[in-house]
């Protein structure tokens, strides 16, 4: 299981994420790793079933604010938990592969609900090592 | 007070103003004592009100209570009204939780009562009110409940026999806000509402046994039905994931619809459509029937609660004396005619973590409190206070009648964790007399009453500025957390 790069950073109400990659892609399946390791440890999970999301986006901040709702609604909506990501980018169509399963109560703790991920503060940029994301989930 | 390069001008003890700069159509007020000023100024909330002074049609000025902190787009504690007519709408302006709010259930015992059991009724509370997250309602709805839900509230509560009439009217709008349309509600967010009906959630959401611990307004307190030492239950939740979809979804619609009609605006979660377009008229309809599903949910949570005091006490219900005294939301929009520049106009109030709190004699409120004002319900951090206050003239006057709704955050999440790492938080909520019940240990440590400001300051600034009169203090015996 690749190790996902994130951190949380202050944020007085709701949990301000940090992500990196090597490459736009990296950067994304980054974030979407950080959301899904927010909600359950992602260790727990196996990486039995595969789901895929489709989303376009002009800039590289919409195409992952895009993203990270379809990422989340995977959860909330159909209470998927992802152990793996892959993201391609084919010009400002983003697609996401997930292998995860479907939420068990028995084997997984999530104990946080994420309401939204939110456009507020969200950022996008090229660091010295890579990519580098910044975004706020509303908890 | 400087906030960056902005000079803050002292109103008064309790009010500051925002001068308007830039493309402020209006200036920014915040109610505050000079020393949570020193706080407020630290984080981005100061920002967010300027932000919020640029929206088309907004009125007098962009308001922050004494509890505001950083939010999304509007601060979380921020009122703004816009004309019915030439302002807009914004998803951003109510927040994720469509009408989370509170109610408060009294009783005729007396908290000296239920100590010796409290344990077992704290658990007891915990078993029967579903709580967390994945947790299921205890009512099984179909496609077709679900739509009664969205467009009747806690009507619909009331005809399964889940509320009484005393429950519809001692709520909010009588548990119905009118021109609910279901079908402006998508599918994914009524998946996400189907199982959750009467579930508690997570995150700063609770329920509380509280003691009446201080009486600061006899008339009121008398009208409200409560008194020194009494057994309370206050109730904290909102609209559940279905909510959530609702506002992520218009989010999306109005950002497309602010490209659509060149409305630029300093933050994306501005994003907001007018009030008589399309758009902004279907996200209303949207929100009254999200706002309706949060009045039921708040209704179920109290009828759980209710029969399982009965159940667990061996008591009828006449002996129990368990009314609703009031549920008031604090995340809505609404329609009210307010007066602004010496004329009565229609506008559309924005509290985004603020409680509408309209003076006695107010035809909006039930009628045995129409001589004393709305009540108003202040929950505080846990383990410390909240508070019932009563709407006044001077918050219709200065902030669109609305006042504060709660202690407000201080600390990040990651701070308040960090702070206890090592420590039970049961376990220290007990040597401060508070029993806790919880589904997540992480959610109560992020939940530390640290974390939130003090909310016996934040209301005495609205008491202060006028803007609410205290009634009464409670005091938490016990909390059942999600």
């Amino acid at each position: 299981m690749r190790r996902c790069r994130y951190r949380l950073l202050a944020h007085t109400a709701d949990l301000l994420l940090e992500a990196r990659g090597t490459d736009l892609p990296g950067l994304f399946s980054s974030c979407v790793l950080a959301l899904f390791s927010l909600l359950a440890d992602r260790r727990t999970v196996r990486g039995a079933k595969v789901r895929t999301a489709e989303v376009t986006g002009d800039t590289a901040e919409e195409q992952l604010f895009f993203l990270l709702r379809e990422a989340l609604l995977m959860f909330s909506a159909h209470k998927f938990l992802a152990r793996t990501a892959r993201v391609t980018i084919k010009g400002k169509r983003v697609t996401l592969t997930v292998a995860g399963e479907t939420y068990d109560s028995s084997r997984h703790l999530v104990d946080r609900e994420i309401k939204a991920v939110t456009a507020h503060a969200m950022v996008v940029e090229r660091s010295p090592w890579g990519y580098l994301a910044r975004f706020v989930v509303d908890v | 007070m400087r906030f960056r390069d902005v000079e803050i001008r002292k109103l008064s003890d309790t009010m500051w103003e925002i001068p308007r700069e830039g493309g402020m159509r209006v200036p920014g007020l915040i109610f505050a004592s000079e020393a949570m000023m020193g706080d407020i100024v630290r984080d981005e909330a100061i920002r967010q009100v300027m932000n919020v002074a640029h929206l088309p049609g907004i009125l007098k000025c962009s308001i922050g209570m004494p509890d505001i902190h950083w939010g999304y787009g509007f601060p979380i504690g921020g009122v703004a009204a816009m004309d019915a007519e030439e302002g807009v709408v914004s998803p951003g302006g109510v927040g994720y939780d469509i009408n989370c709010g509170v109610r408060l259930l009294r009783s005729d015992l007396t908290v000296d009562v239920l100590r010796p059991k409290l344990r077992e009724l704290v658990g007891a509370l915990h078993r029967e009110v579903p709580s967390g997250v994945g947790s299921t309602g205890f009512v099984r709805l179909t496609a077709a409940d679900e739509e009664k839900v969205l467009v009747e509230g806690s009507r619909w509560a009331a005809s399964r026999g889940y509320a009484s009439a005393e429950d519809i009217d001692c709520t909010e709008s009588g548990g119905k806000l009118p021109d609910a349309d279901p079908e402006a509600v998508s599918v994914i967010a009524k998946k996400r509402g189907r199982n959750q009906l009467g579930t508690l959630g997570s995150g700063n959401h609770f329920l509380e046994i509280d003691e009446v611990a201080e009486v600061f307004d006899e008339e009121a307190a008398r009208a409200f039905g409560l008194f020194p030492g009494q057994a309370a239950v206050l109730i904290h939740s909102g609209s559940r994931g279905l909510g959530y979809q609702v506002c992520d979804d218009y989010l999306v619609t109005m950002a497309d619809y602010m490209r659509r009609n060149a409305i630029d605006l300093p933050d994306r979660q501005l994003a907001c459509a007018h009030i008589r377009s399309p758009e902004g008229n279907r996200y209303l309809s949207a929100l009254a029937a999200a706002g309706n599903y949060a009045f039921a949910n708040r209704q179920l949570l109290a009828h759980q609660a209710r029969e399982t005091f009965l159940r667990f006490l061996g008591m009828g219900p006449s002996d129990l004396g368990m009314r609703l005294v009031y549920d008031c939301g604090h995340n809505n929009a609404k329609f009210e005619v307010h007066e602004v520049a010496g004329a009565k106009r229609r506008v559309l109030v924005h509290r985004k973590g603020a409680t509408r709190c309209f003076p006695a004699g107010s035809a909006e409120i039930p009628a045995t409190y129409r001589h004393v004002g709305q009540p108003v319900l202040i929950p505080g951090e846990m383990g410390n206070a909240s508070f019932v206050l009563a709407g006044s003239p001077e918050a219709m006057r200065v902030s669109f009648g609305s006042t504060c709704h709660g202690a407000g955050r201080r600390m990040s999440r990651t701070q308040a964790r960090a702070s206890v790492r090592g420590k039970s938080i049961v376990q220290e909520m007990e040597k401060r007399g508070v029993l806790v019940a919880c589904a997540s240990h992480k959610t109560l440590a992020e939940e530390i009453p640290e974390a939130y400001k003090d909310v016996s300051e934040v209301v005495a600034v609205v008491h202060d500025a006028g803007i609410a009169r205290k009634v009464a203090r409670l005091r938490p015996v016990a909390v059942v957390k999600g």
